[in-house]
C-alpha cells in the first residue's frame, strides 16, 4: 500500500505543517478506523481498518517531525535530489571539523586540555544547528506557496547540512562522556 | 582488501605528518574532504618567496589508510618542487605509485584536491600581500 500520508490525512502536500491540527486530525482518523469499530463488520472490512490504522501511525509519525517530514516530501517530490547520508562535509565547516577531529584525537591520547576546545567546538555546532533550524522552517514555508524544485533542493541542502552536525555533536558527546 | 606494501609503509610511517603556521605568508593551507566517505585532510606547504619553490610540506588526515598513504606520499613529492610543479601532480600518480585499487581511488583524489587548495591558498596570500607590501612602501 503506497497511499500518499498528506491525501491520506486529507490535506495537502506542504512542510511547515502546524502540529496541533495534524494531532486533532489524527484523533479524528483514530477514532475512525479504530478496530473496535469493525468487531461486527466482515472480515474484509476488518482488515481495511486494521491497514489504515496501521498506515495513520506511520503518516503521523513521519509527518509531526519536521525532519522526517521534509525527507518524506523530499522522497516523493524531490526526485534525483541526492541525499548526502551526512557524510559530506559540509564545505563552509571543513576547518572547524578538521579542528574538531584534532581535538577529538587529542582526548582520545589522553591528552584532557584539548576538553575545553571540544566543549566550545560542540557549543557551536549545536547554535549552528538552529540557525539551519531557523533556515529550514524559512524554505518549508517558500515551498509551501511556490512549491518549486529549487527550494526543495534548498532543502534537501540543508538537511544534509543538519544530519552532518547532528552526527558531529553525538561524536563529540560520545568523546566527552556527558 | 589487502593494502599495497608501499601504502603500508606511508601508513605505519606517515612522513611529515604535523602542521605550519597557517597565518605566515608563505604558507599555503589546504583543507578538503570526501563526499564519499567523509574523510577530512589538512595539507600545507612552505614556499620560498624567491625561488618559488616549496621546502616544507606537511600533512593531517583523518581517514582511511589510503588517504593516509596518499597525503604523505603528496607532502614527500612536494617537497623541492615548484608551485606550478605541485599543481601538475596528479590522482593517478598517486594511485600508480601506491597501486590503489579502484574503490580508493578517491581517496588520491582527496591528496589531489588538496595540494590544490593549498597551493590556491599560497596564491591567493601572495596576492593579496603584494599590493599591501606596495602601499607600506609608498
Ligand atoms: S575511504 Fe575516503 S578517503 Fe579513503
Amino acid at each position: 500500500m503506497n497511499r500518499d500520508y498528506f491525501s491520506f490525512f486529507g490535506i495537502e502536500p506542504q512542510l511547515a505543517l502546524d502540529p496541533i491540527s495534524l494531532q486533532q486530525r489524527f484523533y479524528e482518523l483514530s477514532r475512525q478506523w479504530h478496530p473496535d469499530r469493525f468487531a461486527r463488520r466482515p472480515a474484509s472490512e476488518q482488515m481495511e481498518a486494521l491497514d489504515n490504522t496501521a498506515l495513520l501511525n506511520d503518516a503521523f509519525r513521519t509527518l509531526k517531525d519536521p525532519v522526517e517530514r521534509a525527507e518524506y516530501v523530499l522522497s516523493r517530490y524531490g526526485r534525483g535530489l541526492e541525499d548526502g547520508a551526512g557524510k559530506q562535509v559540509p564545505p563552509d565547516l571543513l576547518e572547524e571539523v578538521f579542528e574538531m577531529n584534532m581535538a577529538l584525537d587529542e582526548l582520545k591520547e589522553g591528552d584532557a586540555s584539548a576538553r575545553p576546545q571540544l566543549e566550545s567546538a560542540r557549543a557551536n555546532f549545536t547554535a549552528l544547528l538552529s540557525e539551519i533550524d531557523a533556515d529550514l522552517e524559512r524554505q518549508f514555508l517558500r515551498w509551501d506557496s511556490v512549491k518549486n524544485a529549487e527550494t526543495l533542493s534548498a532543502v534537501r541542502t540543508l538537511l544534509n547540512k543538519r544530519k552532518y552536525i547532528v552526527n558531529l555533536v553525538n561524536t563529540a558527546t560520545l568523546a566527552l562522556g556527558n | 582488501m589487502a593494502y599495497s606494501d608501499k601504502v603500508l609503509d606511508h601508513y605505519n610511517n606517515p612522513r611529515n605528518v604535523g602542521s605550519l603556521d597557517k597565518g605566515a605568508a608563505n604558507v599555503g593551507t589546504g583543507i578538503v574532504g570526501a563526499p564519499e566517505c567523509g574523510d577530512v585532510m589538512k595539507l600545507q606547504v612552505r614556499v620560498n618567496d624567491a625561488t618559488g619553490i616549496i621546502e616544507e610540506a606537511k600533512f593531517k588526515t583523518f581517514g582511511c589508510g589510503s588517504a593516509i598513504a596518499s597525503s604523505s606520499l603528496a607532502t614527500e613529492w612536494l617537497k623541492g618542487k615548484t608551485v606550478d610543479e605541485a599543481l601538475a601532480i596528479k590522482n593517478t600518480d598517486i594511485v600508480n605509485e601506491l597501486s590503489l585499487p579502484p574503490v580508493k581511488i578517491h581517496c588520491s583524489v582527496l591528496a589531489e584536491d588538496a595540494i590544490k587548495a593549498a597551493i590556491t591558498d599560497y596564491k591567493t596570500k601572495q596576492g593579496a600581500a603584494q599590493p599591501a607590501a606596495e602601499a607600506l612602501k609608498a
